[in-house]
Formats: C-alpha cells, sequence, structure tokens
C-alpha cells in the first residue's frame, strides 16, 4: 500500500469505534487502498458505499442542492461515512454504532488532502 | 424488462437474484467451451452464440497468459467502455467450469458486479447437479444440441 | 435507417427464425411502416410464441394502429407472464392516460418506477401525466399539498413523506428555484433507501435508521418513520446536522401519527 495512504487510514483506525478505513474509486467502487479490522469485507465496503453514494447524489440533485460531499449512514449495529475526493476517490469509514463520527470526519477530511 | 432464459433449471434463481442484484444488462453462463446454460437480457440468437464464443476465446487467451506467467489461472477479467463494462469470471461447480459473462451499464459499478459475482458463484455451486460425464459429441448430435438450447434460451 | 432496414431484412430472409425481428419491427414501427411492421411481428410470434417482447413489439403496433383494445389485451397477457416487464407497464400506463384514466396511468408508472429507479423517461411521464390532469380534479389535493406536517418549521418546502416505492405521501420539497421537485426527490429517495437497506445489511449493520448528507448548497436528511414509508428532510447549509437529526425525530413522529390515521 503507498505510503501516503497507509499513514492517513491507520490515523482512521485508531479513532473510537472504528473498524475500518478504506480509499475507495468513486466510478468503480474498487479498492485503492485499505486498513481493515479482522472480519470487515473490504471489497463490499467498497462496492456499496460507492453505490449508496451514487444513489444520494442523485436524491441530493433532484432536491436541487448539488452533489454530496459528507454522507454518514447510522444503522442499529454499525456506521459508514464517506467522504468524496476532487480526484474520483472516496474515503470510507465503517465502525460500530458508537464510532466517534466528529473525529472521524475531521481524519477524513485531512486524509483528502493526502489523496488529491 | 428481459427475462432469464436456462437451458438447465438450477441456474435460474442465482441467475436472476445477480442480475436483480446487479441490475446487469446481459449476463451468460456458459461453459469454457462455449455451450451456454443460461442467459439474461439477449434477445438474438446470433448474439448469444456471438458473445459466448468470443467469451470462450478470451477466457482460453488469458488462462495461456496465465500459463507463460506459470500462475494457475486468471480468475476474472473486466473491461471499462464510455457507456458499459464488460466482466468475464471463471469458476468451479460440480458441472465443471464455469464462466460467467457480464454486461453491465452507468448504474452499476465494476466492484458491484464483483461483489455479487461471488455469490453468484456460491449459489450456482450449492445448486449445481453432480458432474456428468458426458458422451462424445457427434456433429448431427451437436446440431440438434445446439437448436434444442437456442430454443431453451429464447423460450420457444 | 434504410441501410439499417435493408440488412435487418436480408437477415431475416436468409434465417426467417432469427431474433432479429423484434429489431426489425420496431424500426418499421417507428417510421411509420405499420403495415410491414405488423407482418415482422406476427410472423416472428409464429416462431416464438412465448417471447414476451415480442408480444410487446405487437402491442405497440396495435397501439399505433389505434387498436388499443387489443394492445390493452396483449400487455396484460404480457403482465400475467412477467408482472415487471418495463414495455407492458409503459404501455398499459400510456392507454390509460389515452383513455382519461389518469389514475391507472400513474399506477402502471409508479410500478414501473419501482421496477428501474433510475429511469429518466418514467420520471418525466410521470411528470407529464400529473401536470395534465383534467381541470376537474384541480380542487382535489394534491399528494404533495397534504399539510401532514403543519406547524412544523420548513413544512411547506422542506419535508417529505414517501411510500416505499416513491410515490409522495405528503409534504413538499421546493427546489432552489421555488419549482417543486416533490415527486423527482421521491422516486430518487426509493432507489436510495434500498440502497441503504442492502448496504446495512450485507455489512452486517443492522437495520438502517438514517442518513445525513451534506451538500453544496443544503443538507439532507432521510430515514423509514414506519413500514413502508421514507421521510426527506432538506434544509440549507446553515442548519447543522445535529438539529436536522432533531427535526427528522419530530417530524418522523408526526408522520407516524398521521400514517396510523390513514388506515383506520
Amino acid at each position: 500500500m503507498s505510503e501516503r495512504f497507509r499513514g492517513v487510514l491507520e490515523r482512521m483506525t485508531r479513532i473510537g469505534g472504528v473498524r475500518g478505513a478504506l480509499v475507495v474509486t468513486a466510478d468503480d467502487g474498487l479498492v485503492v487502498a485499505d486498513a481493515l479490522m479482522e472480519g470487515i469485507r473490504g471489497n463490499a465496503v467498497a462496492a456499496l458505499a460507492a453505490n449508496l453514494m451514487k444513489r444520494f447524489n442523485r436524491v441530493s440533485n433532484a432536491a436541487t442542492v448539488g452533489g454530496l460531499r459528507f454522507l454518514h449512514l447510522q444503522a442499529d449495529g454499525g456506521t459508514l461515512i464517506i467522504v468524496p475526493a476532487p480526484t474520483g476517490v472516496l474515503v470510507v469509514t465503517i465502525g460500530g454504532p458508537e464510532m466517534n463520527v466528529g473525529l472521524a470526519r475531521l481524519e477524513m477530511l485531512r486524509a483528502i488532502e493526502v489523496v488529491e | 424488462m428481459s427475462e432469464t432464459r436456462v437451458v438447465e433449471a438450477w441456474t435460474q434463481k442465482p441467475l436472476e437474484d445477480f442480475v436483480t442484484e446487479t441490475g446487469a444488462r446481459l449476463t451468460l453462463i456458459m461453459t469454457p467451451a462455449g455451450q451456454v446454460l443460461a442467459q439474461y437480457g439477449f434477445t438474438r440468437a446470433v448474439d448469444v452464440m456471438a458473445a459466448a464464443a468470443l467469451g470462450a476465446a478470451i477466457f482460453s487467451s488469458t488462462m495461456e497468459i496465465a500459463r507463460l506467467l506459470r500462475e494457475r489461472e486468471f480468475e476474472a477479467l473486466s473491461h471499462q467502455g464510455a457507456r458499459h463494462g464488460v466482466f468475464l469470471g471463471s469458476f468451479e461447480t460440480r458441472r465443471g467450469r464455469l464462466l460467467a459473462l457480464v454486461v453491465y451499464g452507468s448504474d452499476a459499478t465494476l466492484g458491484l458486479v464483483q461483489l455479487f459475482f461471488e455469490e453468484l458463484v456460491a449459489g450456482l455451486a450449492a445448486a449445481s447437479p453432480e458432474h456428468v460425464e458426458r458422451r462424445p459429441v457427434l456433429a448431427a448430435d451437436f446440431e440438434r444440441e445446439l437448436n434444442q438450447s437456442l430454443s431453451s434460451l429464447f423460450g420457444r | 435507417m434504410v441501410d439499417d432496414i435493408e440488412v435487418m431484412t436480408a437477415e431475416l430472409v436468409a434465417n426467417p427464425g432469427s431474433l432479429i425481428f423484434l429489431e426489425l419491427g420496431e424500426t418499421l414501427r417507428r417510421r411509420g411502416q405499420l403495415e410491414s411492421a405488423v407482418r415482422v411481428a406476427l410472423t416472428g410470434l409464429e416462431h416464438y410464441p412465448s417471447l414476451l417482447d415480442a408480444h410487446d413489439l405487437y402491442a405497440r403496433i396495435l397501439s399505433d394502429v389505434g387498436d388499443h383494445q387489443r394492445a390493452r389485451q396483449v400487455w396484460t397477457q404480457v403482465l400475467h407472464g412477467n408482472r415487471r416487464h418495463l414495455g407492458a407497464l409503459k404501455g398499459l400506463a400510456f392507454l390509460c392516460f389515452w383513455s382519461g384514466d389518469a389514475d391507472g396511468a400513474l399506477d402502471h408508472l409508479e410500478t414501473a418506477l419501482a421496477v428501474n429507479p433510475a429511469d429518466q423517461s418514467i420520471v418525466q411521464a410521470l411528470q407529464t401525466v400529473r401536470a395534465m390532469e383534467p381541470h376537474s380534479m384541480a380542487d382535489a389535493p394534491t399528494p404533495s399539498a397534504e399539510p401532514v406536517f403543519a406547524g412544523l418549521d420548513g413544512a411547506e418546502r422542506g419535508i417529505l413523506l414517501v411510500d416505499d416505492r416513491g410515490r409522495v405521501l405528503g409534504g413538499r420539497l421546493e427546489g432552489a428555484e421555488g419549482a417543486d421537485v416533490s415527486e423527482h426527490a421521491a422516486a430518487y429517495l426509493a432507489g436510495a433507501a434500498q440502497e441503504a437497506t442492502r448496504t446495512a445489511r450485507m455489512l452486517d449493520m443492522g437495520a438502517w435508521h438514517w442518513v445525513v448528507a451534506e451538500s453544496e448548497a443544503g443538507n439532507i436528511h432521510a430515514s423509514a418513520p414506519a413500514a413502508g414509508s421514507l421521510l426527506l428532510i432538506v434544509r440549507d447549509r446553515g442548519v447543522p446536522a445535529g438539529r436536522l437529526t432533531m427535526l427528522a425525530e419530530r417530524a418522523g413522529h408526526t408522520a407516524r401519527k398521521w400514517l396510523d390515521g390513514q388506515q383506520l
């Protein structure tokens, strides 16, 4: 894994509740780089996160508020956060329901600067 | 919306599930020799035959490349165009080695196709009957079997 | 185009069982050569009597020649074979609209949208049917004007209640320039919610509660307040995510009470 991705992804996994962090291609939903705990299927997170982002982008465009810059899915047993970078990749974090979303978001925005 | 057409019934459910989840435009399940077991989305027999033949040829070529590189095999390859993507994957079942040729549009992504290809493989592997040793095919038999397959694939 | 017809015709002559008849018949129909299109379709059906796409082609030609009754029969048969057949759903929607049955047209189009939420032609057809409903229906409250969220902040332009097939149940969503974008957003929300459900399930996250998303010009909050329903709240960028979630909880409570009332 590229060194520049390694550092940012590992920092993200140190945040409370985070079980995995990935850089994913937005168009194809493929993994560019990842740092995952056991049991997290990186290819599934990548594919589904990319698709989820596409679907909600259609909602936000239909509502005429423009393309998305941040998406947070909260579920019974988990949290998924997606932040797009201008370069056509997504930074994705997946974790438990108790995940510190605020901290994760800050790290993800820093990660965007690295992946650009 | 097109229908799923199958020659071998055990392929139907896994194929329908795959098409539903991915929104694939076209899908062929076939043997490496180009014999089609099931299809979704094709409306012309000539297209099915061409796609099957080309898919089998591509698989055969990549197997040769793998041999040169001393790899056991390449399990999947993909091509991305402006409006469509093509995915070709191979897998084992009790029925023998099979190929899946998938054409998808902008609604799907390669990642999604790959993700549900894994489920397709698992579904087909679970549903496939035991391998049956097939008798040698004579030229006359081949023509009749091909026509029967095409009829099944197009609901005739 | 002429060359295409010649090529396809030559192929069909050389191979009468070829499925090229589908493409040839449709091309002839679009060019208005209905007599030829009928011959091609009927000959094709002799070879493939159970091919639903062939029946769909025949029904489209019947509709073009004005035999709406027969077209309806054929499309209805197609739906018996495959209740998600997009051609039949769109065809029946057209026939309903043509005969003044806007409700019937909307039913078929909404089912078609559930089959393919990304089909823009269906979204536009829905808007067309709703925009051209007879004046006698003008006094009836449109679903998007149903005052489900009266009293809540932004009720008249930023809260939308939708069923899981993408149909507006209540509330209203206004776009950046004041236009009503309720139906457009509702159609895409259904597909997005299905994706959220699938994502949470496949990643072993359990049931999803809500999605909050920030965009260039606003923030959105999507949730499912009750089974079979979806709630979309849109606010400008000045409303932070936490406040949006609180508003969504209030709106969700209101939506559940209203939905319970509808079922009595």
